[in-house]
């Protein structure tokens, strides 16, 4: 066997044991948390488009999810609209927004960037707090709103098991990566690889860096979007303090650096680090010792990156290629390409 | 590239350590499924900004538990021991709902009990319903937490058009015990779940009393500074401050109306971070006269309180407050349905839930009479005690002033504020 | 109209508080060009450190600073130095390492949440603070004296770093060092050196800060969120690195926080300081007192 075919068979080996794990793992606990850990890899890798290639730093992806959950939830409570369709409408909305906010803001540079879009979420959830109708729309302030779980269907997106919302996050999951990595290969793929490391460079090369990036902001919001439906369906309830929250926009963007940004792996790699960690640590010392597994979260991510400051990515990738030299025999020269 | 590799070995090292150590935990703590034991889950703040609520409704909980094992269990099954699960809500309903799963599904629980926030109780008692698990609230005051038909959701505390109907039968009766004439009324509150639900019911009270309200205002519970809130109170001039805040908020709050010299006739708060036992220590001096309505209080007269208070004062450093006497006497009120279900299933613990007439016992050191939860789960008896904090000669304390039957005896309350 | 003077003076010495509390935050990044997200945990030890000096020693709640000030240096120093010198050094030739953003994001969570750990939830406060509630009042006017003090110790210690920065021989490696660190490193300057140093100063005026905000502030672990965003905000609006823009960009929140409630709910003026917020970023994204750094 080749390198390209092993790849393409562990690759074909994870997707196969990902879709059979809910007949054997029949333990809604872990189902919970691995839909959780697909959701953050799923919002990871959305992010990645605008995070990872076009080198910027957003920390308020939060805000385009809260978009999302509160659009489609509304028309689904109060006009008994499909969250499906909910969901493509508000995505449409955060793309808007998105690209509203990114008009100006990619224009800054890191740090600046990185703050604006803080204060832009900020402002979001600060907004939702403080409004109860927004014309005939009923967003009930910081009270929330509570998806009751009856009516249960494909159809309205609810589900009694498990299982349902763990397909829908994995497809999710495959198409967003499916769709990067396209991304990745295409021309504004390019531009947003070039744009990110040498924005004058590319600028002399008559590379459109600004229309890139903005691009990518647009695809990003969309699907970070889509996702905010998922939660919304998927737990029942939405609150603006704990779903447009500072902490859900950071570890989306720790999970990313983490994993190792602007790679397609990377995304899932952080997730699949993090997620644990940060249950696992919650579920064993939450009760006894409160406050530690905030702290282990913290440590793992110093140390992570004090030892790998690109990222789990390049490392595993290292790892797995040394694997493949060992066993792959027949390599040539063909496939070392 | 030798460095390299040892960088990298170093971390994978660093990394498979503390892998290993959560799946250690996490085997371990699966493997321990004792036989005679009910098993009960609680969903609480213990980190995050409600994390001192959290820490005292955990301690109340394990002094119930401590006293019903030492008393030999639950009977009925066999002197089954009480144990407790705790899990960590951050005060985020996503890790509410993610801990009731997991305590359903993998530790097995019989029961649960939680969450404090409203927002985190709101959805998570959905998941129980969902099980079939039962669900005892011993304090979120949310109305609708009880009202959205669900069949195993019971509440021990008051909801909040309680809690706010009290708040202005106590103003009446003050009126026209103290002969002051209360016209103008001020609402302060944080800006979330619970300051919203209770201004909302204020309102139609107002409405409905005749009474006007001069100041309608949400706060930030973030906030760093109070003293614009604090200076809009002193130029709207009310003569009554109706308030909800936060342990922070409340002590920032008290701190300034006393600087800013705010002339008032009373302070009418609503419990939580004006029960919060830093909040006289914080507040000290300016925290006199307020008057606070909460579930319970230490002078309460009722056998036995006295002595849970002083065991418990001496375990963990403070009083016990209303909510903290909330989850005491729901581990009771557990225990009492677990030995008249005399069964771990979760559709007999919830049928002798329902059928709960707990009046007297270890647990019950509550005003009122007797838990009797009506058709929604909610405790019909539950009620509330006025407490006004002042000092007597032993330093500041919480008094009980209203309803009159339960005034601690001898005190009048002071109402209204003497100008210092 | 007696009204908004009070409001202004109130807003003018809570901002400068709010400003002393970005200074910090202003000047690690001049030097370093990284958001210090563990700044409001810093400013939350800073705030322990002096509950501990007073309550233990009994002295005047400002006495505190000879004790709070070369601790939070040290601290601010040896932070930098142990943790996050090495990924500078990983990262040398990147130009904004946001991996350093992660770590000090990493350092927020050990704080705050080893805080909890160690002392509990609990809300603190100074023990017989003699400051509590003291106000001087001028015909109706009140003005808290403890956030006077506040606002001579914000302005003294910007000018007081300002000038160290101007005329010392380590200020002026400090400023080379942040104009250009390849150039100041070809000059002799040890840029890691410098690092420290900026850190450490920085570092130390969160705890000038905490400890002028202590007389009339709860303590309690999460305390630092509260003034983190807000000094996010503050040194954007008053220009990145520039230390009078972050006194007057505290001050600036400071006056619409005091004055705006007012007219509206306490709840919008939130939203109001992010609207200004994103506005000037659009106009003058340099800030408003910003000067330009090639970074």
């Amino acid at each position: 066997m080749t390198h390209q075919n092993i790849k393409k068979f562990s690759l074909a080996l994870v997707g196969i044991i990902a879709f059979v794990l809910p007949l054997v793992l029949r333990s809604p606990t872990y189902l919970h948390i691995l839909v959780l850990l697909y959701f953050y890899a799923y919002l990871t890798t959305s992010w990645n488009l605008v995070g990872g290639f076009a080198g910027v730093l957003p920390l308020g992806h939060a805000a385009f999810v809260g978009i999302g959950a509160y659009t489609s939830t509304i028309l689904f409570l109060q006009y008994g609209i499909s969250p499906w369709i909910g969901m493509i409408v508000g995505s449409i909305l955060a793309t808007i927004v998105g690209v509203l906010i990114g008009l100006p803001t990619l224009k800054m540079r890191g740090a600046y960037f990185a703050l604006a879009t803080i204060a832009f979420s900020e402002g979001v959830r600060v907004m939702i707090e403080n409004i109860d109708f927004l014309g005939p729309f009923k967003l009930n302030g910081p009270r929330g709103l509570l998806i009751p779980p009856l009516n249960t269907g494909l159809a309205n997106f609810l589900f009694v098991g498990k299982e349902p919302y763990y397909y829908i996050i994995l497809i999710m999951l495959i198409m967003a990566l499916a769709f990067t990595y396209f991304i990745s290969r295409s021309k504004l793929g390019y531009y947003l690889n070039a744009g990110g490391e040498e924005p004058e460079a590319a600028m002399a090369l008559g590379v459109n860096v600004a229309r890139a990036k903005l691009i990518a902001m647009a695809m990003s919001c969309f699907l970070t979007a889509l996702a905010g439906t998922f939660y919304a369906q998927f737990t029942l309830y939405i609150h603006p303090r704990s779903i447009i929250s500072l902490d859900l926009s950071f570890e989306i963007a720790f999970i990313a650096l983490i994993g190792g940004r602007g790679s397609i792996a990377g995304p899932v790699l952080g997730a699949l680090l993090l997620r644990p960690v940060s249950d696992f640590s919650r579920i064993y010392f939450g009760a006894t010792l409160p406050g530690l597994h905030l702290v282990i979260f913290g440590v793992v991510l110093v140390l992570v990156m004090i030892y790998q400051p690109r990222g789990l990515q390049e490392p595993l990738t290292r790892a797995f290629n040394k694997l493949l030299d060992r066993f792959a025999v027949k390599t040539t020269m063909e496939d070392k390409k | 590239m030798k460095k390299v590799i040892t960088r990298h070995w170093k971390f994978m090292g660093i990394l498979t350590v503390l892998l290993s150590f959560t799946m250690v935990f996490f085997t371990s703590n699966t493997a321990n499924a004792g036989s005679n034991v009910v098993r009960i889950g609680n969903i609480i703040p213990l980190s995050g900004p409600s994390a001192s609520v959290g820490e005292q409704g955990k301690n109340a909980r394990e002094m119930a538990v401590e006293e019903i094992n030492a008393a030999g269990g639950i009977k009925s099954l066999g002197g089954a021991k009480l144990e407790m699960f705790y899990a960590d809500s951050e005060s985020k309903p996503e890790k509410g709902v993610a801990e009731a799963e997991r305590l359903i599904n993998t530790n097995k629980v019989n029961v649960l009990t939680g969450c404090w926030n409203s927002a985190v109780t709101y959805p998570t008692t959905a998941v129980a319903e969902r099980y079939g698990i039962p669900f005892l609230v011993p304090v979120s005051v949310r109305d609708t937490i009880t009202e959205q038909g669900f069949k195993t959701v019971f509440r021990i505390a008051a909801k909040d058009s309680w809690w706010t109907r009290d708040q202005f039968a106590f103003l009446k009766d003050m009126e026209k015990e103290f002969k002051i004439k209360v016209k103008k009324l001020a609402f302060v509150y944080e800006n979330g779940d619970w300051g919203k639900g209770f201004a909302g019911q204020w309102k139609e009270l107002a409405n409905k009393g005749g009474y006007k309200v001069v100041l309608d205002e949400p706060y930030p519970s973030t906030s760093t500074d109070l003293s614009p809130v604090v200076q809009k109170i002193k130029r709207a001039k009310p003569d009554v401050l109706m308030l909800v805040s936060n342990a922070a908020d409340a002590i920032l709050l008290t701190n300034t109306l006393a600087e800013y010299k705010v002339k008032l006739k009373a302070i009418i708060a609503s419990g939580g971070g004006h029960a919060d036992p830093s909040f006289l220590k914080a507040a000290g001096k300016n925290a006199q006269y307020i008057f606070d309505i909460v579930e319970w209080e230490t002078d309460v007269n009722k056998p036995g309180a006295k002595e849970a208070n002083a065991k418990y004062k001496a375990k963990y450093g403070y009083n016990l407050t209303g909510e903290s006497v909330d989850a005491y006497i729901a581990v009771y009120v557990l225990a009492d349905a677990l030995e008249r279900a005399g069964s771990l299933d979760p559709a007999k613990i919830r049928e002798a839930l329902a059928a709960t007439n707990y009046r007297s016992g270890t647990g019950m050191i509550v005003g009122y009479e007797a838990v009797e939860f009506d058709a929604s789960g909610q405790n019909k008896h539950a009620s509330l005690v006025m407490t006004q904090i002042n000092d007597i000669g032993n330093g500041l304390e919480r008094i009980t002033v209203w309803p009159k039957a339960a005034r601690r005896a001898g005190y009048t309350p002071v109402c209204p504020m003497p100008k210092k | 109209m007696i009204y908004i003077l009070e409001d202004a003076i109130n807003g003018i010495l809570m901002g400068s508080i709010y400003g002393l509390t970005a200074l910090g935050l202003t000047i690690i990044f001049g030097v370093l060009k990284v958001i210090n997200f563990a700044h409001g945990s810093l400013l939350m030890v800073g705030m322990y450190v002096a509950l501990w000096v007073v309550s233990f020693s009994g002295l005047h709640p400002y006495l505190a600073l000879i004790v709070v000030v070369p601790v939070m240096y040290l601290f601010g120093y040896c932070l930098q130095d142990v943790i996050i010198k090495p990924i500078f050094k990983a990262e040398k030739d990147v130009r904004e390492p946001i991996t350093v953003i992660v770590v000090t994001t990493g350092i927020w969570y050990i704080l705050d949440n080893l805080t909890l750990l160690i002392f509990g939830p609990q809300y603190r406060n100074l023990p017989d603070n003699p400051l509590k509630g003291k106000m001087l009042e001028i015909g109706d006017m009140m003005i808290s004296v403890p956030k006077l003090w506040g606002f001579i110790a914000a302005v003294s210690t910007a000018a007081a770093v300002y000038w160290y920065f101007q005329k010392t021989r380590t200020g002026r490696a400090i400023r080379a060092t942040s104009l250009d660190r390849e150039a100041a490193s070809l000059m002799g300057i040890n840029q890691y050196k410098i690092y420290n140093v900026a850190f450490g100063i920085g570092t130390a005026t969160a705890g000038i800060a905490a400890v002028t905000l202590v007389p009339f502030y709860n303590i309690f672990p999460t305390v630092g969120v509260l003034f983190d965003i807000k000094g996010f905000i503050i040194v954007v609006l008053g220009g990145l690195g520039s230390m009078g823009g972050a006194i007057l960009g505290g001050i600036i929140i400071g006056m619409i926080e005091s004055i705006a409630p007012q007219f509206m709910t306490a709840t919008w003026t939130e939203a109001i300081v992010y609207g200004l917020f994103l506005v000037v970023l659009f106009v003058k994204p340099s800030g408003l007192f910003g000067v330009k750094y090639d970074w």
